[in-house]
């Protein structure tokens, strides 16, 4: 039972952080909603209806990169701390596995998943592009009229990439919106 | 002796697959060469065959030549092999060759035919078919091969489907062939479940494990499935109505090769019947029966076509006959010679019926011997051979079949001889009114203008079998023991089985004369009474001329349920049962299927729920077994 | 007490060759993504398609060297007891090889007309595939986990790989929840099974089981249980199959098919091998489970299949009905049941692949019309693909001659030696159901000729004539004979044989007979021809699989 014991005490600890960081935030943190902080981030826009909920998917996929790289770190920690014992072969292995996860690296930095700039994509995917693809793959190919446009500086500069995402669920609302406004 | 007996089969079988994706393209009138060619290679290599095979000393002469093992499965082991031995290579020998001609002959008839192509296509499957139905070395692969044929057939009968009776005429060759095809599944059930093989071989050299109940079944279900196949009552009526397909496939298909299928599956099996004397029996009666049914129907009909296909299916009788009273060797013999004369009478009507741009009805036709020469010539050596004028093929052969009825019953010889009677008579009845009397066709404006004769490729085949009609009783002599060649081939499949006729040498002289003056009494009455009219009604009684009325019977009884005897019964049973359980069944699954459907909703929670409830349902189970 | 153990670790040998198939299909999608990541242009699709069937040609290559070694030496293990080198892993190894040749000849046609670039779908097939090796080889539940995931997670993504359809992307999300659902079942079993019997090694357990027979216990029961829930999650067995229909319908469909075989080899390998080589002992708890589930299995995706009208939803109500076939050789729990089974899944890998790739032309550019509707007269169109699917659906229909006829014979008669003859005769049964689809298919295929050499047209005008007397209750009889005859009347205008369907592929403004890809064409006559070869020729191939059950490890 004595082996089971750390583990139950980090399952506390754990619980106990959760609970701390939320009750924390509903302590400390200020309160006060009015109408347009409540209503969802248009640029200023007046929203004409209720628009679905957006998430930037740049950050997940940021995150989901980082996860990679600390998965290999938690293998990295118990093969050094064991380095001796595993020897040549325990040097070959670990190499194939920083080999795999780079070259995975290098696939995601060649389409651009770390670009944060307007879009320059290699053109893996193709030109119809919906909600999916938006989300699947980041940033839209130039062969779509849209994105040339954009990258030609015709763009609103206001127009962040991760808006222009999720914007860009159906083509010709979200195009006839801006001007509209103007 | 060449062991490539699977070569047979290949050749139009390759010419099936190379014809069924390029025929089109191929062509007229390659195609139809192409696939003779094939047929002509399979009956070159049966040559080889045959000739190796003579060198070998007659025990010598049998062989299974086995590719693989094609059902693996248990104790349950088909093997995909082939049976050569004298008798198989008889059938092998006849069926490519006859089937050879006929595709030559239909290269002419065909010409025309916008479906030339698929013809050819079906024709070379059926030869490949009908070869492996003969030479396989177990009953599975025999019943692929007797599918095979039965596939072909309809096919071939609904050639051209677009005619309405061409299509429902190929179904009901079908249907009836179903039922005869359930008796050949039952057989093999009764058989494996006796012997735990399917092969050939091993079952014939295994007979003696059977109780003679089991033969007997066995042997009966066979039967049944051969009726089917070779038209035998009750069963027949399929075949006059084949003769909607085109005429070179009545002549294969449904007069030499398939339809005597039943009678070689019976002399395969002979040593079966053997231990199943009461089955010989059965057989031996239901052939007579039908020899002569189908030949008083045969003296009264006006399609050109069914006439011939009466003749068959009361020749088909003989054949049976013969098999029922042990006579095997006769049964191959009027096969073999059957299908000479048969085939060329078929082709004689084609060539008559191309030459009247698709008229069939005989009383349209007469007098046309001044304008197809070369037909008529033909259809009389036809007519002459199967009558059983001396020293015509039919002569022989009948005249076998009809010593061996004698010394069994005298009963069964006296149909078999009137009968003879019939055969000479009503092919000379159809002979008269097509070649002489009023030229009716020209009253009738049939043509315009005059018949012409068939070209060269068709008069061709007519020729070769003309000769083959007339002296294929060279085939197997009585009286002197060195002429009975095929009596002699045959003796190591057949031998031991065979009953021998106890007739004497003296006997048997009596019975050829008596057969002779019977042929020659039937070809008189037919001279007597149609060379001048084709006009005489009171010879053609509407009992016969509807076929003894039992297509209207079997429609009463089968397919109407019986109208006279319970009308209502027949509706609630059809129309409530029947109907309802077919259509319940696919409506009820139906129903079964857009019920669960529901269960279907596209929301991943409800198809998760799916898996928790299936969890806890195995839990569940599991903590039961586990005495929680 | 210590939380870390820290003696001297001993390093297992590892046997390289055993794995080498896994090797490669892991090594190549690398090299393939560091190509596609270092190159300045962009590659044809075509050097990816090649690099991956070089792959999967040499992974068959060594499956089959793997084969050779095994057949005369014997079964063994590797890599420290964790992988079996057996004539059973090594089969699924050759048939997960062959499907990866196949699917890289398929993906090639596939993505060169949708104009889909990039590496992905080769890199995820390889990964996906080398997992499903895993599966079948791994001597381990932690290893076979390991397998399921490899397999899933780029099957997954696979899944949602045609970025333009909202279908994909659902059914990527869906077959991603419901899979990590019952990976986390399946994880939480291997705990249990655990702790029932102190180890997770496949041998060690049975040998447990062996020697403590009366510990039947709740808690080794119930980790059964979950296996099996995540077992039959991955072969779709009912009721876990909810995702199935949506998730083979949304994905692109050469993944499907690739799917279908790849995941249920996978799945099935493993299966086979924990239940019937380790829990053995304990078939007196599994197999009426087994029974059940494969009864429902059996009905209910011959049931459902029925009332489909998209090819792609029948064919994975089909893959249902398929699954409840190769249970049915489980439930029987004899050698022969294990290896009709295998038979089964060998055979059944190269008829769903291939039927999936006549689905892909059919469909065209758009990947979308796979309506009933598409099917009509296909046999006047392209009669290279109708007398395909024609094959291919009937061997599923267990038409004889073919492959599929000779596993469902060989299933069915295995059970019946086991004497489970409610499940021959429902197994049975629900293949005569099936037969209707098939048929049903067949027959709208071949309804519009009018005439020509390709197939019998009296076959096609009695279909419609059969199938008329009982359609006419729901919407599919509108699609069913009844309607072909219909078209059939009015055949000889050419715009009547013209698919509903039609309209997909006119908007790309793509002829109607547009011509097969190279690549999928050969792919198909390669599946065809080896269900036409290997159900006439039926000796090696269930030679193969009782040889690869005799050397079961």
């Amino acid at each position: 039972m004595d082996n089971y014991l750390p583990i139950f005490v980090l399952l506390v600890l754990g619980f106990l952080f959760a609970a701390l960081s939320f009750t924390a935030s509903a302590i400390l943190a200020p309160r006060r909603p009015s109408v347009a902080k409540a209503a969802p981030y248009e640029c200023g826009i007046v929203p004409r209806n209720e628009p679905p909920e957006r998430f930037p998917v740049r950050f997940y996929l940021v995150a989901m990169i980082f996860i990679v790289f600390d998965i290999e770190i938690v293998f990295l920690y118990p093969w050094a701390v064991e380095f001796r014992a595993l020897g040549t072969f325990g040097l070959v292995e670990i190499l194939v596995f920083a080999a795999a996860v780079v070259i995975a690296f290098l696939y995601l930095l060649s389409n651009g998943a770390l670009e944060w700039g307007p879009a320059r994509r290699s053109a893996h995917w193709s030109s119809a592009r919906t909600t999916a693809s938006t989300v699947l793959h980041i940033s839209p190919a130039p062969s779509d009229p849209r994105l040339s446009q954009a990258s030609g500086g015709e763009a609103p500069e206001h127009e962040t990439p991760a808006e222009e995402l999720a914007e860009g669920s159906s083509e010709a609302p979200a195009r006839a919106h801006p001007h509209e406004a103007a | 002796m060449l062991h490539a007996a699977y070569l047979m089969p290949l050749f139009p079988l390759a010419g099936f697959a190379v014809l069924a994706v390029f025929g089109r393209k191929i062509g007229n009138p390659l195609a139809g060469w192409l696939a003779t060619g094939t047929v002509t290679a399979s009956f070159a290599i049966a040559l080889v065959t045959l000739a190796g095979m003579i060198g070998e000393p007659a025990s010598h002469r049998s062989f299974v030549e086995t590719l693989f093992t094609w059902i693996p499965v248990s104790a349950l082991h088909v093997q995909v092999g082939f049976l050569i031995d004298p008798l198989s290579l008889v059938m092998v020998l006849f069926v490519t060759g006859v089937s050879a001609v006929i595709h030559w002959y239909s290269i002419g008839y065909m010409a025309h035919d916008e479906g030339y192509a698929r013809f050819f296509v079906y024709l070379n499957l059926f030869v490949a078919s009908m070869l492996i139905l003969v030479m396989a070395s177990n009953l599975v692969f025999t019943f692929v091969g007797w599918e095979g044929v039965g596939l072909c057939s309809y096919f071939l009968i609904a050639f051209w489907y677009d005619r309405p009776a061409a299509a429902s005429a190929g179904k009901k060759a079908f249907i009836m062939n179903r039922v005869g095809d359930a008796g050949f599944l039952l057989a093999m059930f009764v058989l494996f479940n006796a012997l735990h093989t399917l092969s050939i071989p091993a079952i014939l050299a295994h007979l003696g494990d059977l109780s003679t109940g089991t033969a007997t079944a066995a042997a009966l279900l066979l039967f049944l499935a051969a009726t089917g196949k070779s038209a035998q009552i009750p069963l027949f009526t399929w075949l006059p109505d084949a003769m909607e397909g085109p005429t070179p496939v009545s002549a294969l298909i449904h007069a030499a090769t398939m339809v005597t299928a039943g009678v070689y599956l019976m002399v395969r099996m002979s040593p079966l019947l053997h231990r199943a004397t009461d089955v010989s029996e059965v057989i031996a009666i239901v052939g007579v029966a039908t020899a002569l049914v189908a030949a008083t129907i045969a003296s009264t009909q006006n399609d050109i076509k069914k006439v011939i296909a009466y003749s068959t299916v009361s020749q088909i009788g003989y054949m049976f006959l013969a098999v029922g009273v042990g006579a095997y060797t006769a049964a191959i013999f009027l096969m073999v010679a059957h299908a000479f004369y048969k085939s060329l009478l078929f082709l004689s009507a084609g060539s008559v019926i191309h030459g009247l741009h698709d008229e069939q009805d005989i009383k349209k036709m007469g007098g046309l011997r001044k304008f197809m020469p070369w037909t008529f010539a033909a259809f009389m050596a036809g007519w002459l051979a199967i009558a059983g004028v001396p020293p015509l093929s039919a002569f022989w052969a009948k005249g076998a079949v009809l010593v061996h009825a004698f010394s069994y019953d005298i009963g069964l010889w006296i149909v078999g001889a009137i009968t003879a009677v019939f055969t000479a008579y009503y092919m000379g009845r159809e002979f008269y009114i097509v070649f002489y009397g009023d030229e009716r066709w020209r009253r009738l404006e049939v043509i315009k203008g005059d018949p012409h004769e068939s070209p060269w490729v068709m008069r061709g085949p007519l020729v070769i079998l003309s000769v083959l009609a007339a002296i294929g009783g060279l085939l197997d002599l009585p009286f002197h023991p060195h002429l009975d060649f095929l009596s002699s081939w045959l003796a190591p499949v057949v031998g031991s089985v065979s009953r021998h006729s106890s007739v004497g040498v003296g006997g048997e002289w009596a019975l050829a004369i008596t057969d002779s003056v019977l042929a020659v009494i039937g070809v008189t009455l037919a001279w007597r009474l149609w060379r001048v009219t084709a006009d005489a009604r009171h010879l053609e009684p509407a009992f016969l001329q509807r076929a003894w009325l039992v297509d209207e019977t079997y429609d009463k009884i089968f397919a109407r349920g019986g109208e006279a005897l319970a009308g209502f019964l027949a509706n609630v049973v059809e129309a409530k049962i029947i109907d309802g359980a077919v259509n319940g069944t696919a409506s009820g699954l139906r129903w079964m299927g857009s019920g669960l459907r529901r269960i279907q909703t596209g929301y991943v929670r409800n198809y998760a729920i799916g898996i928790v409830l299936g969890l806890v349902a195995i839990l569940a189970w599991m903590l039961v077994r586990a005495g929680v | 007490m210590s939380l870390f153990f820290l003696s001297a670790l001993v390093l297992p040998k590892i046997a390289w060759s055993a794995i080498l198939p896994e090797l490669i299909l892991l090594a190549a999608p690398l090299v393939l993504l560091a190509v596609s990541a270092l190159s300045a242009r962009r590659l044809p699709t075509g050097v990816y398609a090649g690099g991956m069937g070089a792959a999967g040609l040499a992974s068959l290559g060594a499956s089959v060297w793997l084969w050779t070694q095994v057949t005369p030496h014997g079964a063994g293990t590797a890599v420290d007891g964790a992988i079996a080198v057996d004539g059973f892993s090594v089969l699924v190894m050759i048939l997960v090889s062959s499907v990866v040749v196949l699917a890289a000849l398929i993906g090639e046609g596939y993505l060169r007309r949708e104009g889909i670039g990039g590496p992905e779908y080769y890199v995820l097939a390889m990964f996906s595939a080398a997992g499903a090796m895993l599966m079948a080889s791994a001597d381990d539940l932690v290893l076979i986990f390991l397998g399921l995931e490899i397999m899933s997670i780029a099957l997954y993504v696979l899944a949602g790989l045609d970025a333009r359809r909202q279908g994909s992307g659902e059914a990527a999300m869906k077959y991603f929840l419901l899979g990590a659902f019952s990976s986390a079942i399946f994880l939480y079993g291997i705990a249990l099974v655990y702790g029932a019997t102190g180890s997770t090694n496949l041998p060690q357990i049975a040998d447990f089981l062996a020697h403590n027979v009366a510990s039947s216990d709740g808690l080794l029961l119930a980790g059964m249980a979950l296996l099996l829930v995540g077992f039959f999650f991955k072969i779709a067995a009912v009721p876990f199959h909810m995702w199935t229909p949506d998730v083979y319908q949304g994905s692109p469909t050469p993944v499907t098919g690739f799917m279908a075989a790849v995941a249920k080899a996978g799945g099935f390998a493993a299966l086979l091998r924990v239940f019937f080589a380790s829990f053995g002992l304990l078939r007196d708890d599994w197999q009426p489970v087994i029974w059940l589930v494969a009864v429902v299995t059996l009905l209910v995706g011959a049931v459902l299949a029925l009332v489909q009208r998209d090819v792609k939803r029948m064919l994975a109500y089909s893959s249902i009905n398929h699954a409840g076939f190769i249970l049915v050789g489980l439930e029987a729990a004899t050698t022969r049941g294990i290896a009709a089974s295998l038979y089964y899944l060998f055979v059944y890998g190269f008829m769903v692949v291939g039927t999936f790739a006549v689905v892909t032309v059919i469909a065209r550019r758009g990947d979308e019309a796979h309506d009933l509707g598409s099917y009509r007269g296909l046999a006047q169109r392209q009669p290279f693909l109708a007398a395909m699917l024609a094959l291919l659906l009937l061997a599923q229909a267990g038409v004889p001659l073919t492959t599929g006829f000779l596993a469902k014979l060989y299933i069915i008669s295995a059970a019946v030696e086991a004497h489970s003859y409610a499940l021959a005769v429902i197994a049975m049964v629900s293949a005569a159901i099936a037969a209707f689809f098939y048929l049903r298919v067949v027959v709208l295929m071949y309804a519009g000729a009018k005439s020509g050499v390709g197939l019998p047209a009296p076959l096609a005008a009695t279909g419609a004539g059969e199938g008329a007397g009982s359609g006419e209750l729901s919407p599919v009889a509108a699609y069913g004979p009844g309607a072909a005859s219909a078209a059939e009347l009015e055949g000889d205008r050419p715009e009547a044989s013209r698919p509903d369907g039609a309209g997909g592929g006119e908007g790309h403004g793509e002829p109607d007979a547009a011509g097969v890809p190279a690549t999928i064409a050969l792919a198909i006559a390669l599946c065809a021809g080896f269900t036409l070869l290997f159900g006439i020729w039926a000796q090696p191939v269930v030679e193969l699989a009782r040889q690869a059950t005799l050397l079961f490890h």
